[in-house]
């Protein structure tokens, strides 16, 4: 019979293994990611399985700090996410990064109707066209 | 049953004779720990295979949420009742607590930012009748 250590070792080998794979297919999409919201959220994504690799290196070393690692981990990756989104949102939503074309009138659009409450289909036909 | 608070040098079992109670608590660590890995190549699939962000975003959502939950919780099976579990706790709590500001975020980046937004989501009604396709 097996003795209890060396079933806790393989458990806790192959879940590395696995999240190992994982976190290498999650940096696949950070890179190839079309839009930059696709790269943030691998790579939060990348974050919260690196946390959950530490928490069981700290079991499968016996290190009880590797718990502390990752709750900075945590923090900073956290924080991480919060300084690239407040790098990419635009600081006014009304005039966001990429106008259209058509001035005002069209770049309001999308963000629903305009003033007088009427949408108008400029926008639309010129992306579809 | 193992109680005391385990030391770096010490090590990570004690006893390992193999009693029932012991191989119970593995066989729950390892439901636990399966389960969330399972629900973390879920969450990469659904990345992979969705194509618009706020698709993916309910994806990851389950790995950062379940899938923390389940890999915390048998950590925290497998080492009984410590401090260090409290601290395991407290890293779930947190992820809880930050995982739903930064998809909030995300949304809100997409939201202002897209502009072929009008092909993946639906308007409210009045907006716009942009609907076919």
């Amino acid at each position: 019979m097996a003795s209890i250590e060396t079933a806790y070792q393989i458990l806790y080998l192959s879940v590395l293994t696995a999240f190992a794979v994982l976190i290498g297919i999650m940096l696949i999409r950070a890179v190839i990611g079309p839009r930059i919201t696709d790269r943030i959220l691998a790579v939060n994504m990348l974050g919260t399985m690196v946390i959950c690799s530490i928490a069981i290196l700290s079991r499968f070393l016996g290190e009880a700090y590797l718990v502390d690692v990752a709750l900075i981990y945590a923090m900073i990756s956290f924080v991480a996410v919060l300084m690239l989104a407040t790098t990419y949102l635009p600081a006014d939503p009304k005039n966001p990064y990429f106008p259209a074309k058509g001035g005002k009138k069209t770049r309001r659009r999308r963000f629903g109707p305009d003033e007088n409450g009427k949408a108008d289909g400029v926008r639309r036909t010129e992306e579809r066209g | 049953m193992r109680t005391g608070r385990r030391t770096a040098s010490v090590g990570r079992k004690r006893g390992g004779d193999g009693s029932m109670a012991e191989w119970i608590r593995f066989a729950l660590t390892a439901a636990c720990l399966i389960a969330g890995v399972f629900c973390f190549a879920s969450a990469v699939t659904g990345v992979f295979r969705f194509g618009f962000i706020m698709n993916r975003m309910h994806a990851s959502g389950i790995g950062d949420t379940l899938g923390l939950f389940l890999v915390i919780a048998g950590l925290v099976i497998s080492s009984g009742i410590s401090f260090d579990s409290l601290k395991l706790a407290l890293l779930v709590f947190f992820m809880w607590f930050t995982s739903p500001v930064s998809a909030h975020f995300l949304g809100q980046i997409e939201y202002y930012s897209n502009r072929n937004l009008y092909r993946f989501v639906e308007r409210k009604e009045g907006t716009d009748g942009s609907d076919d396709d």
